[in-house]
């Protein structure tokens, strides 16, 4: 009985260290799957999901502006937007929405008057009254402040703005 | 005392003789000269650092409503709580500098030649998890100047080609700073960067024991001088000097010029004058000298020829192997770093 079994072990070596084998790499492709499917899962976990995008809000009604008029509009992100009116066809062309937030390093930019020009306190960016760089690494770079889509409707001017940031939050708690 | 060594040698079998043989190196003379102990105080001033941290932890809350007031409470009411705060700045201060110090001291003493080019490796990327640390560290507390460095730091990692937007949202939690940055910068500061600086700073040690100290000898030293003397407990004491000399003066500082706070931040305006912690000086007036992407890219080339500097340095000697280049590289790389540091220092834009 030892003996036929014996023998019969002498006989498939190769098909027990096979099925050996095969058991081996399964079991271990099946943890190296489980784990870098958690993997996937931690990775997926950590990247932020995408914003929740823009809408158009009212600014002003656009006869209420003279030429050269300038207002601050708040955006529901509570972000300043210096919104200006450069024309007088009558359209959402005559007027201009700059974003305070400088496209160099993301600081915020203040208007002074007494140079008529947009400073950025971070790394001396400097704008005009069209928001285009006139100094400093924006300038450099070819950086410009951004603009936000305006639109002119039955005479009233709405903008194209994100909503939701950490300032609304703020204001909320 | 005998009878409790010997409990517990019956009941832990380590061979501890071998053991104390083993960890008993000879330390090479040169180490008396107190220069050369620069490596031991980042260790210990990180020990600070985890100790202080986890008492800071117990308070600060991350969250963009609560960070600052949290900040406020052990500044201003928590008993000792401006005093572990005043350490904890201090040491991370202390730390920065210990880091850098060690370095030179590494470079100008060649110490980083071959056989040890993967131990300058693992000190670089320590250097990085130092100021690292520093700049999440500061991000926490929420003040105005901290917000901003936050976000000028996010900003700046978005212009790296390629991966930078993918690493500016990582870090934010989203397209800009919102109520999922804290806890990100907190996990990083508090979590992550900790245990990574603790294998990192194993793997050095550890690679510093398989090579044993570079020897090096003085000129002024007699030649018949003892070359190595005993770690136990000759150096393990100078270390200890070197901790209690720390300690007071850590403590002092904290008590003479405790860890301030400015006002909390607005995400609405930035402050008139914005500086980053004096760590950051010599990035932040590079930032303001070139346009976004070039500044970041010749910082990155600088890192890049930072962390392969003991190939570079082996090419060289290998062509030249008189040539003192070397140490003229790194002179006027010190001169560059010092003299950016006091330009920025000294004017307000």
């Amino acid at each position: 009985m030892d003996e036929a079994k014996l023998d019969a072990q002498d006989r498939e070596p190769d098909r027990r260290g096979f099925l050996e084998k095969l058991a081996g790499w399964t079991m271990t492709g099946g943890l190296v799957l489980a784990y870098g499917t958690c993997g996937v899962m931690a990775a997926r976990y950590l990247y932020p999901s995408r914003s929740r995008g823009t809408r158009w809000q009212f600014v002003v009604q656009a006869s209420r502006m003279g030429l050269g008029d300038t207002l601050i509009y708040r955006s529901p992100a509570g972000e300043r937007v210096t919104v200006a009116r450069q024309g007088t066809t009558g359209d959402a062309l005559d007027f201009i929405a700059l974003s305070s937030t400088c496209p160099h390093l993301g600081c915020q930019v203040r208007w002074e008057p007494s140079h008529g020009r947009f400073l950025c306190p971070c790394h001396n960016g400097t704008f005009d009254s069209r928001g285009v760089a006139t100094a400093g690494p924006p300038f450099q770079a070819g950086q410009s402040l951004a603009r936000y889509p305006l639109r002119s409707e039955n005479g009233l001017l709405f903008i194209d703005v994100p909503l939701e940031s950490i300032a609304t939050l703020d204001e909320a708690g | 005392m005998s009878a409790l060594s010997s409990w517990f040698r019956a009941r832990l079998t380590v061979p501890w003789d071998t053991l104390r043989e083993l960890t008993n190196e000879p330390v090479p003379n040169h180490l008396k000269h107190w220069w050369f102990c620069l490596g031991g105080t980042p260790l210990y001033l990180f020990f600070v650092q985890v100790a202080t941290g986890i008492l800071l932890a117990f308070s600060y809350q991350p969250s963009t409503r609560t960070a600052y007031e949290s900040v406020r409470y052990v500044t201003e009411q928590a008993d000792y709580g401006w005093f572990l705060r005043g350490l904890h700045r201090w040491a991370a201060t202390f730390m920065v500098a210990a880091v850098v110090l060690h370095q030179m001291r590494v470079y100008f003493t060649g110490a980083y030649r071959k056989p040890r080019e993967i131990n300058w490796i693992v000190g670089m990327c320590l250097l990085l998890s130092t100021l690292t640390l520093g700049f999440t560290g500061y991000s926490l507390v929420y003040e105005q100047l901290s917000y901003w460095g936050a976000t000028v730091g996010a900003n700046l990692a978005d212009t790296v080609p390629f991966v930078g937007g993918f690493l500016k949202r990582m870090l934010l939690g989203g397209d800009a700073y919102d109520e999922h940055t804290l806890p990100r910068l907190y996990v990083l500061h508090a979590a992550l960067l900790p245990a990574a600086t603790i294998g990192l700073v194993a793997l050095h040690v550890a690679i510093l024991r398989l090579q044993g100290v570079t020897e090096f000898r003085c000129a002024t030293e007699p030649r018949d001088a003892p070359r190595f003397f005993r770690l136990f407990p000759d150096h393990v004491l100078t270390e200890i000097t070197i901790g209690l000399v720390l300690m007071i003066l850590l403590a002092v500082l904290a008590t003479i010029f405790p860890a301030t706070l400015g006002p909390r931040a607005d995400p609405l305006s930035t402050p008139e004058v914005i500086k980053p912690e004096w760590f950051f000086y010599v990035a932040f007036r590079w930032l303001k000298l070139f346009s976004g992407t070039a500044a970041v890219l010749s910082l990155g080339f600088v890192l890049f020829v930072m962390f392969a500097w003991p190939f570079i340095d082996g090419w060289i000697r290998r062509r030249k192997p008189e040539s003192e280049l070397s140490v003229w590289i790194g002179i006027v790389g010190v001169l560059a770093i010092l003299a950016l540091t006091v330009w920025e220092a000294s004017v307000e834009h």
